[in-house]
């Protein structure tokens, strides 16, 4: 006995909460500079077009044009501030959009997901919080004097930190 | 429908207190390790990271350097953790576990997270029986559980005939980056029996081959009976009510009567099963099987009443023999048999089918006086040559053929096609042939009992 079909594409929150992330990041990227924020504007649709096509490809392609953006808003000498804000709302939408595929093709629209996604979107932020908080705090004692060499291997540190705990 | 509390928004408990007593009494639930892995969606997030800060060190732009220091942050966030153990307690609840078919019977799934750990992604699948369809809300879920915490979702099956016998439920765990994946079965047992009471069908004409017990088919052997049959010289002992007084009158000689005997007969119900069988006209709608196993409860009921002798067999890769039988008892088993055994279930079993061998055993069985009404949608040309073969050992066959080539496409014209080709074929060749589709099986017997001879 064959069964109705089941709806696969990803549920609306996470579509939703993709497009809200996608906007937050290219306002506050257009902040700091306009022609970074109108990058990363186009990065969002690229990644709204891949939530709703099911295109994983999409949304990579997406968040690699989102992240040229943001180069693009730095260079030009955007302020730290909204670029940091940017980012983070960038990741957001395209860690909703990706985690929405999966439980699209998992569990379908139909299904409750609501507070899947929300713990999902809520532990995406955290981290980011949590990250910005820690480079921002560094950024601020450090800054004004000291190179930026010197930040830049303070980062190294961090990272070879991260490779340990694996 | 009895269950009311299938509102549809069922609530998601997460206080753990009363759940407890109620996960215990059920059987505990098996848990097993099904797969692990790297899902790779956050890979190059540390490339593209370090790129941006070595970008900013070359322009000497510190806004480059803090936005890529907090991608690394990201890569650090996707590499620590691990995909927690489904430590999920099920427990499934069904609101009938002996429908009618065609009942609605709404399913209630509460998963525990039993373990110490938080689970921050995860999705259930349950495991619906091939044999149910989900009506309402599908089997999944996905939320997230603390330690302690219950998930609870419901949703609605259509009961068909059969017994049907949940599967794992499959959970998907996931860290809460994302980066791996783990999927476990957990297995608890839930099943439920769906028998459909026999309707009775109508009056089905059997072939002259017959036992030597009294019944209702017209033999052509002479003796007592209620239809004329012929007329012999009286001998002494002939009983005075059928003696010919007409003739005596007429002639003056005493002749005797003699009238059709009726005899019981011995019928074995032969269901085709072979996974071929299992052919619908479209693909929500009952199977070629499913028809079959309705008009043989149909029959059975029919021929049992007037007396006869009435076993089950299935042509299929699973054993299924029923042999014939009357009584009260016995029309019990063979409703059991009909609803729930497994080489009649309303979907195609494992297991390979060999015609010979079952042919062989098919005939050691059978009854040497016995004849077949053999139950088949004729879709291949194994049907026609088994009917065939059964007839020519002397088994009386009456093919009793449901119509699933229905439709407009050129597929199943080809095949409708074919099938009457193979039921011109068998009629040519001296058996009975009976179709039916859109039409009821008994409408279809009484217009078939008109047109045939005895």
């Amino acid at each position: 006995m064959s069964r109705p079909e089941r709806d696969d594409r990803p549920p609306t929150a996470a579509v939703l909460g993709g497009l809200v992330a996608g906007s937050v990041a290219s306002l506050a990227a257009a902040l700091a500079d306009p022609l970074g924020g109108a990058v990363v504007g186009l990065a969002a649709a690229a990644v709204l077009a891949g939530s709703l096509r099911r295109a994983h490809r999409l949304l990579s392609w997406g968040v690699g044009v989102g992240v040229v953006g943001l180069a693009v808003a730095g260079y030009r000498g955007g302020a730290v501030e909204p670029l940091l804000a940017a980012g983070v709302a960038l990741a957001l939408a395209w860690d909703l959009a990706d985690h929405g595929i999966t439980l699209g093709r998992q569990v379908g629209r139909g299904a409750r997901t609501r507070r899947n996604v929300a713990v999902h979107a809520g532990t995406n932020l955290l981290a980011g919080g949590l990250s910005v908080a820690v480079v921002y705090g560094t950024y601020l004692a450090a800054a004004g004097n000291q190179p930026i060499a010197a930040l830049a291997l303070l980062l190294f540190g961090a990272v070879a930190l991260a490779s340990a705990l694996r | 429908m009895t269950d009311t509390s299938s509102d549809g928004s069922p609530t998601e408990a997460s206080s753990d207190a009363p759940s407890t007593e109620a996960s215990s009494d059920g059987p505990p639930t098996e848990r097993t390790h099904r797969r692990r892995a790297e899902t790779e969606r956050w890979r190059g997030v540390a490339g593209v990271a370090l790129a941006l800060v070595g970008a900013g060190v070359v322009t000497r732009q510190p806004a480059l350097v803090v936005v890529g220091a907090v991608g690394v942050g990201y890569a650090v966030y996707a590499r620590i953790g691990s995909a927690p153990a489904a430590t999920l307690d099920l427990e499934r609840r069904v609101s009938d576990d002996d429908p009618e078919p065609g009942d609605e019977v709404v399913v209630t799934v509460r998963a525990r997270n039993v373990g110490d750990a938080a689970i921050p992604d995860l999705r259930l699948v349950d495991g619906v029986p091939p044999g149910l369809a989900v009506v309402d809300g599908p089997a999944r879920i996905a939320t997230a559980l603390r330690p302690g915490a219950t998930a609870a979702f419901d949703y609605t099956v259509r009961a068909s005939r059969g017994a049907h016998e949940w599967e794992s439920a499959l959970a998907v765990t996931r860290d809460a980056a994302g980066t791996e994946e783990r999927t476990t079965a957990l297995a608890t047992p839930t099943r439920i029996v769906c028998t459909p009471t026999l309707s009775a069908g109508g009056d089905l004409p059997l072939r002259g081959l017959t036992t030597v017990s009294h019944g209702r088919v017209p033999t052509d052997i002479g003796g007592s009976g209620v239809e004329f049959h012929a007329t012999r010289e009286y001998r002494r002992g002939d009983p005075v009510k059928r003696i010919d007084w007409n003739r005596w009158a007429r002639t003056g000689d005493l002749a005797t009567l003699e009238l059709r005997e009726e005899r019981a007969a011995t019928v074995v119900l032969l269901i085709d099963a072979r996974e071929s069988a299992y052919a619908a006209t479209d693909p929500d709608a009952d199977t070629a099987v499913e028809a079959s196993v309705e008009a043989a409860g149909q029959a059975f009921s029919a021929l049992v009443d007037a007396g006869d002798r009435v076993g089950i067999a299935a042509l299929g890769p699973r054993d299924c023999w029923l042999s014939p039988g009357s009584g009260r008892a016995h029309a019990a088993r063979a409703r059991d048999t009909l609803a729930t055994d497994p080489a009649l279930a309303p979907t195609p079993g494992d297991g390979s089918f060999y015609r010979s061998l079952w042919l062989r055993r098919f005939r050691r069985r059978l009854p040497g006086d016995a004849q077949v009404l053999f139950f088949t949608p004729l879709v291949d040309d194994v049907a026609a040559s088994l009917a065939r073969r059964i007839d020519a050992h002397g088994h009386l066959v009456t093919v009793l053929s449901p119509d699933v080539t229905t439709g407009g496409t050129l597929g199943r014209r080809l095949a409708a096609f074919e099938r009457r080709e193979r039921l011109r074929d068998l009629r040519g060749s001296g058996l009975r042939a009976i179709e039916w589709g859109d039409r009821s099986f008994p409408v279809a017997v009484a217009r078939a009992t008109g047109r045939w001879s005895r």
